[in-house]
């Protein structure tokens, strides 16, 4: 004798069956991590921690010593661990840029650079306290002979600009390629190749006569 | 002949303008277009342990190791990679030997982060392979408390009905 009629048994096996296939997807769905995009951020913010306010009095004319303080931040959204280099650089106006598109560098000379270790959805941001300390006329042209970032000094030649206008700093990306243990502009993601960088202008119109 | 002695010097005299003119016009360009030639700093070389490290982390990551696990190897790295940056400052010729001490500190702490890597990644690929296993198997048990459950309202819609049906009066129209 059977408590439940074979009716009622293929009905149980039936519900039985059709819960088992949602409750088992619902559980392949937890189980697999879902794709998500993967970039860095970059940015440089003015002394106020806001994107304004980049150069003391909004005055983009620098002079010898005068301090500017920025904030410059980076945002790993990798979905790993990543080992990244903030470049940066010193253009004037005719001095290439980086170029998006084919993933180029600018090939402006590299000042200095800040490397971290980052993880997941992690940012790190540093204060960049810079300066120029000494900068000459020659001919018209203005040459920035020292910087000074985060009170480290820097000496360049022959950094010149007609002038003294548009002066640039450039910030790149770049990341160390785990695999190949070597640093590459900005990052391969999706089996494409990005980049990200960032760029402030600026003049030295007060230079010291040589 | 006179004449045509100084046509030619003439001649001669108009290339070399227009020689010089084009060459004075190059340079100008030239100078004009790249006014900018500064010299590059050198690139901060790092230790070559950091991208084998780097991939140990990565590891550890794809297997299912948490942030807070990561954070510590991360902190590792960047302990290494200050350590490198002070090492590499050392340039005059009594640092030198302060500057192996550090360099091997690096390469001691990459080390270290390699060792912890592993141990992280064969620990969450165990933990991850049991959550996914208990996850399908609380996919059976609910699928067997919802069959339960059903059984149970069912049977206690009959009950009802059942009740109600004896419960009915039956009047005359």
């Amino acid at each position: 004798m059977s408590f439940i009629s074979s009716q009622d048994r293929r009905t149980l096996i039936t519900v039985f069956i059709t819960l088992l296939i949602i409750c088992e997807m619902v559980a392949y769905v937890a189980n697999t991590p879902r794709p998500r995009e993967q970039f860095f951020q970059v940015y440089v913010l003015g002394a106020r921690r806001m994107a304004a306010d980049y150069y003391p009095n909004n005055d983009t004319n620098l002079g010898l010593g005068e301090p500017v303080t920025w904030y410059l931040g980076v945002t790993d959204n990798m979905g790993s661990v990543q080992l990244v280099s903030i470049r940066v650089k010193i253009g004037n106006q005719t001095i290439k840029p980086p170029d998006d598109q084919q993933a180029i560098e600018s090939p402006a000379p590299v000042v200095t650079e800040y490397m971290r270790v980052l993880q997941d959805n992690e940012t790190s941001e540093m204060p960049l306290v810079w300066s120029i300390s000494d900068a000459i006329s020659v001919n018209g042209s203005t040459r920035i002979l020292v910087l000074q970032f985060n009170n480290e000094t820097y000496r360049l030649q022959d950094c010149s600009a007609s002038g003294g206008h548009n002066f640039r700093l450039i910030f790149e990306l770049w990341t160390l390629q785990a695999d190949t243990d070597t640093f590459q502009f900005g990052w391969v993601a999706g089996g494409e190749h990005r980049v990200a960088w960032l760029q402030v202008w600026f003049n030295m119109t007060a230079p010291r006569l040589a | 002949m006179l004449r045509n002695f100084d046509y030619l010097n003439e001649s001669k005299l108009r290339r070399t303008q227009t020689r010089l003119a084009i060459a004075a016009a190059i340079v100008i360009a030239a100078v004009a277009l790249v006014p900018f030639v500064a010299i590059s700093q050198t690139v901060t070389m790092i230790e070559p342990g950091f991208g084998p490290a780097l991939v140990a982390v990565h590891q550890a990551e794809s297997v299912g190791a948490t942030p807070n696990e990561i954070a510590s190897l991360v902190a590792l790295l960047n302990k290494a990679l200050e350590l490198n940056e002070d090492a590499l400052k050392l340039n005059g010729p009594g640092e030198a030997q302060n500057r192996i001490e550090l360099i091997s500190q690096v390469d001691q702490t990459l080390i270290t982060v390699q060792g912890q890597a592993t141990d992280l990644t064969a620990l969450a690929s165990h933990r991850s392979y049991t959550n996914k296993v208990l996850n399908y198997v609380w996919g059976i048990i609910a699928a067997v408390v919802g069959t339960v459950l059903f059984a149970f309202t069912v049977s206690f819609y009959r009950n009802y009905r059942i009740k109600r049906t004896f419960q009915m009066r039956i009047t005359r129209k």
